[in-house]
């Protein structure tokens, strides 16, 4: 797929260079009018030179005391001579000729009105009943060079013209569009967690529709979720409800039964519906994590989430130790969906109580938006490390873990952008495994 | 001590009520927010138990009701809801603590006991009376490290003295911690117990303070 167009840019360039192509359109028509204008003038002027010279040569080869022979007209001061002139009689000879003016340019056999040559522009007259005649040239040079002059003075103004043309629609352009770029700021804004309607205030016509669809398909797609989200918290009420009614009497069957075989069916089954209480929970956190409904509206700080989340694991095992390293007076603030970061850390600390020294402290710190789990444990190969965020992976196949736990992590970490880590051994230790999680800041 | 149930899935609620009437508590076992409300106007209990999703509401709701008018009955909430954001809500809400279903029912008792002595002010599950030695996690009471078997009534009876201590009981007072309701209770059975009592750990552990009650001496 393509790379998607900014209608500013497009719009943008498109306008100059229409701008561009209508100014050259113009500059052609203009400078073909004036070059063939401007051959008028210069042809008047040449034609009225010779006109003028004429009659003042006629007198001045008539009055001579030595008719026939050729005289140079010296200037009175030096100067560019741009016309040059020369007369002829009837044999060619040269009678007069202006003090710059080469014979070779001129055309020996005498032609009367205009006429050119590859470089010079000329005019020829007759007098005194076609016995004297007088050429005057131009060179063409002198033509051209007026004619890119005026070129070049009608095109320098397009280096500023362009820019300024751009720059300009550019302007007007984003002006035009400030509502339609306030929508898609609004819309790159927000995160996958937030469904609420777009605010989208007097955006064009165009626009508008496209903005009421997609409010429209927001409010169905969180509908849809919401379903779908009392769906599975209903559904994980109405498992829990039956498992911890069947773990509360076989508890209660424990106390009657007196110590025999019954009493171990009794003990047995009270591990059997464990196991199922356990495996139907992670299930259920597996289907949350990978619902994509990981993201919501308002940040939370993380740090003080990880506070209540221990808190609760301290009370739930008071034997167990837990060594913090979480920073006084410092948040950090998500929009990770509480419950997820709740499931995520639960899990990780599961792990580590499950697979870890139990006599040994867990370690919890969290620093710069980094969670860091370490449990004192053998060191876990490579190969065994790398497979240990799959679904019912386990370290050996003596554990008694779900074997989703990390898939769970992993499902959420994907889900949030955010990356895991897992080290064997510990960072500074020579034993032990440590689950890294770097999270991104709220956006 | 007498325990108020807010349970209305029938079976769970039956378990619950039986152990925690085999631990020596009392348990009223109500299944709506009307009747949780109804016993609430007519008793003093020493701790709820409350499940959330209820016929006719939320239970966070009753608490709420409860806390705004400044009753400080200690409520431990009991749900199927795990989610943190249910948790700190009901916690938010005025909640003593937070169970989620499934749940042992040893680690039931443990945190009622807890929350209990949190609220009685001493936090120690370890008293010292005298030459007795109490173990209010265990039920047990040892003098000179040998035990001293008491029935659940006589233990209930027991902690309704040590979690109010130095204070006057009254033999109302005394029934409502050990009886629920309906329960048929003979005129001196009060009597009877506190004369247990003297036998097993002294006669002059409990002080009888004629025409309004007893008293135990400050441990």
């Amino acid at each position: 797929m393509s790379n998607p167009q900014s209608i500013q840019k497009t719009l943008g360039i498109g306008l100059t260079l229409g701008v561009v192509f209508l100014w050259f359109i113009a500059l052609v028509m203009a400078v073909s009018v004036l070059r063939i204008r401007m051959n008028r003038l210069f042809d008047s002027a040449l034609a009225e030179t010779a006109q003028r010279i004429m009659p003042l040569a006629v007198v001045e080869i008539i009055n001579r005391k030595m008719p026939g022979q050729m005289q140079n007209i010296m200037p009175f001061a030096a100067h560019d001579e741009y016309l040059v002139y020369l007369v002829r009689d009837n044999h060619g000879a040269i009678l007069l000729k202006s003090h710059n003016a080469d014979s070779a340019v001129f055309d020996p056999h005498f032609q009367k009105g205009f006429s050119s040559s590859e470089s010079h522009r000329f005019y020829g007259a007759s007098a005194v009943q076609d016995t004297l005649h007088i050429q005057v040239a131009e060179p063409l040079a002198q033509r051209q060079a007026a004619m890119k002059e005026m070129i070049f003075t009608l095109v320098w103004p397009l280096a500023i013209l362009i820019p300024l043309c751009f720059f300009g629609t550019w302007l007007f352009v984003r002006y035009s569009l400030r509502q339609v770029l306030a929508f898609s700021a609004a819309i790159k804004k927000r995160d996958g967690g937030d469904l609420s309607p777009i605010q989208a205030f007097e955006l064009p016509i165009e626009i508008n529709t496209i903005a009421d669809s997609l409010n429209d398909l927001l409010q169905r797609l969180r509908r849809a979720m919401e379903l779908e989200h009392a769906f599975t918290a209903n559904s994980a009420h109405e498992l829990r409800t039956p498992i911890a009614t069947a773990l509360a009497q076989i508890q209660r069957l424990q106390h009657t039964l007196p110590a025999g075989s019954s009493l171990e069916q009794a003990c047995k089954i009270e591990i059997t519906i464990k196991r199922l209480s356990r495996l139907s929970e992670k299930l259920m956190q597996l289907a949350k994590a990978e619902s994509g409904r990981l993201m919501s509206a308002e940040p939370h700080d993380l740090i003080c989430l990880l506070r209540l989340i221990i808190e609760q694991y301290k009370h739930s095992y008071p034997d167990k130790k837990f060594q913090l390293y979480l920073p006084d007076n410092e948040s950090f603030m998500s929009n990770l969906d509480a419950d997820a970061f709740a499931i995520l850390v639960g899990n990780l600390l599961d792990n580590a109580m499950k697979y870890g020294n139990k006599q040994a402290p867990v370690v919890i710190g969290f620093s710069s938006g980094t969670l860091r789990i370490v449990n004192q444990s053998a060191i876990i190969p490579a190969d065994k490390l790398a497979q240990l965020n799959h679904r019912f992976v386990r370290l050996n196949s003596q554990s008694k873990g779900s074997g989703l736990g990390l898939a769970i992590v992993d499902a959420i970490v994907t889900g949030m952008h955010a990356t895991m880590t897992l080290y064997s051994p510990a960072t500074n230790r020579t034993d032990g495994f440590e689950v890294r999680i770097n999270f991104p800041h709220t956006s | 001590m007498r325990l108020l149930l807010l349970e209305d899935t029938f079976e769970l609620g039956e378990v619950i009520q039986t152990q925690m009437i085999d631990e020596g508590y009392a348990v009223d076992w109500v299944k709506t927010i009307a009747q949780a409300k109804a016993a609430l106007d007519n008793t003093e209990y020493d701790l709820i138990l409350l499940d959330l999703i209820l016929p006719d509401g939320h239970g966070i709701s009753l608490l709420n009701k409860l806390r705004s008018s400044y009753d400080r009955t200690p409520v431990i909430i009991l749900t199927a809801r795990d989610q943190i954001s249910d948790r700190i809500k009901g916690l938010n809400a005025g909640a003593d603590d937070y169970l989620v279903k499934p749940f042992d029912l040893s680690e039931l008792s443990a945190r009622i006991a807890a929350v209990i002595r949190r609220y009685t002010g001493n936090p120690n599950p370890k008293i010292k009376l005298a030459d007795l030695s109490i173990d209010l996690n265990n039920h047990q009471v040892n003098r000179l490290g040998i035990e001293i078997h008491l029935t659940a009534r006589e233990w209930a009876l027991l902690e309704a003295f040590l979690h109010r201590p130095g204070r006057l009981l009254s033999k109302p007072q005394l029934e409502d911690h050990l009886y629920a309701f309906g329960a048929e209770i003979e005129s001196n059975t009060i009597e009877v117990y506190i004369s247990r009592l003297r036998k097993k750990l002294g006669k002059d552990l409990i002080e009888t303070v004629r025409g309004l009650g007893y008293r135990m001496k400050q441990t």
